[in-house]
């Protein structure tokens, strides 16, 4: 437990001098601001372009503050993804390269403890970067657009979250063996595969964890009664995804012979 | 909505320059990048949020 407890501080001690911990949740505030104020601009931007026809414009309907709050969660599923990605690809790898596994493998470490803090790490960005992400987003709808009630938005984003939280820890799984960008591309091939497959058969693969997405929207847009227990199995099936995740990262780093 | 409201626009604004002082701060701290400096503090500070995640991501050797 001590060693755990070390290697999680060094560990935020690395977010915080890779800048990962400022320039991230920068990131993540822009993109939440951002949604709103481009739904509620749209005319204006139609207009601006120039050649939109004057009854496409008469036609737009704004959409809801629930639906302009999933789609800036839906933001983070896309753009937020993939800075998390690239941001995590080089966790378990990068150690390798930069010469600090040798430092550490040689001590009686046990390598759960040493994968396990970095997925407390990378849970910890998340929940950072989401948070204000989140908070900002829901604000600028209220403001802009109409009101939100702030339990269904806290577990919207939470459930959303777990999405993301799922495919980080593949990418810590992919970066225990494979060179950090092509463990980021893993990652994200991954999540692309998932989520096509899970919009190609919803009903047979409802309770997996890329339907977590689809059930956030659902949640903001009708409300916490729609919800059954596809939900329950696709949070079941992320945790246990994130399970083995770390269990096959710490097994891979263990065992794998270190590249020159 | 017929003129544009600045108490919300400055925060994006305020937001995506911080970003870039946030990216330069570790340029002018970091002792290597992957090409050139100067064009990274050009990308940084005409490259708007995409140019600092750029910077981020691409551009430091120790992400």
């Amino acid at each position: 437990m001590r060693g755990m407890w070390i290697f999680s501080q060094k560990e935020m001690l690395e977010l915080v001098r890779s800048y990962k911990l400022a320039w991230i949740p920068v990131v993540f505030i822009i993109l939440g601001i951002m949604q709103p104020l481009t739904t509620y601009y749209m005319p204006e931007i139609l207009k601006a372009s120039g050649n939109v026809p004057p009854a496409l414009l008469e036609s737009y309907e704004m959409p809801g503050a629930a639906a302009t709050m999933a789609q800036a969660l839906g933001q983070y599923g896309t753009m937020g993804l993939l800075v998390l990605v690239l941001a995590g690809m080089n966790s378990l790898s990068g150690e390798r390269y930069s010469g600090t596994a040798e430092l550490v493998l040689v001590r009686p470490v046990s390598m759960i403890s040493i994968v396990f803090a970095k997925w407390v790490a990378q849970l910890i960005l998340l929940a950072v970067c989401l948070g204000f992400g989140a908070a900002v987003a829901a604000y600028y709808t209220g403001q802009l657009i109409g009101d939100l009630s702030w339990m269904l938005v806290i577990f919207a984003t939470g459930i959303y979250g777990l999405w993301l939280l799922c495919i980080q820890s593949l990418t810590l799984l992919f970066s225990a063996f494979l060179r950090g960008p092509v463990a980021a591309f893993m990652a994200l091939l991954s999540a692309a595969a998932l989520s096509l497959l899970n919009s190609f058969l919803p009903n047979w693969l409802e309770w997996t964890p890329a339907s977590l997405p689809a059930y956030s929207a659902q949640l903001l847009t009708e409300g916490s009664k729609s919800m059954g227990s596809a939900l329950t199995g696709s949070l079941v099936s992320a945790g246990l995804l994130i399970i083995l995740c770390i269990i096959g990262a710490s097994l891979i780093t263990g065992r794998k012979k270190l590249i020159d | 909505m017929d003129e544009i409201n600045w108490s919300l626009l400055w925060p994006l604004l305020a937001l995506q320059v911080l970003l870039a002082v946030i990216g330069l701060f570790s340029l002018r701290r970091t002792e290597a990048t992957r090409g050139p400096k100067w064009l990274w503090v050009f990308i940084l500070i005409f490259g708007n949020i995409i140019g600092s995640i750029a910077y981020f991501v691409f551009g430091r050797k120790d992400i």
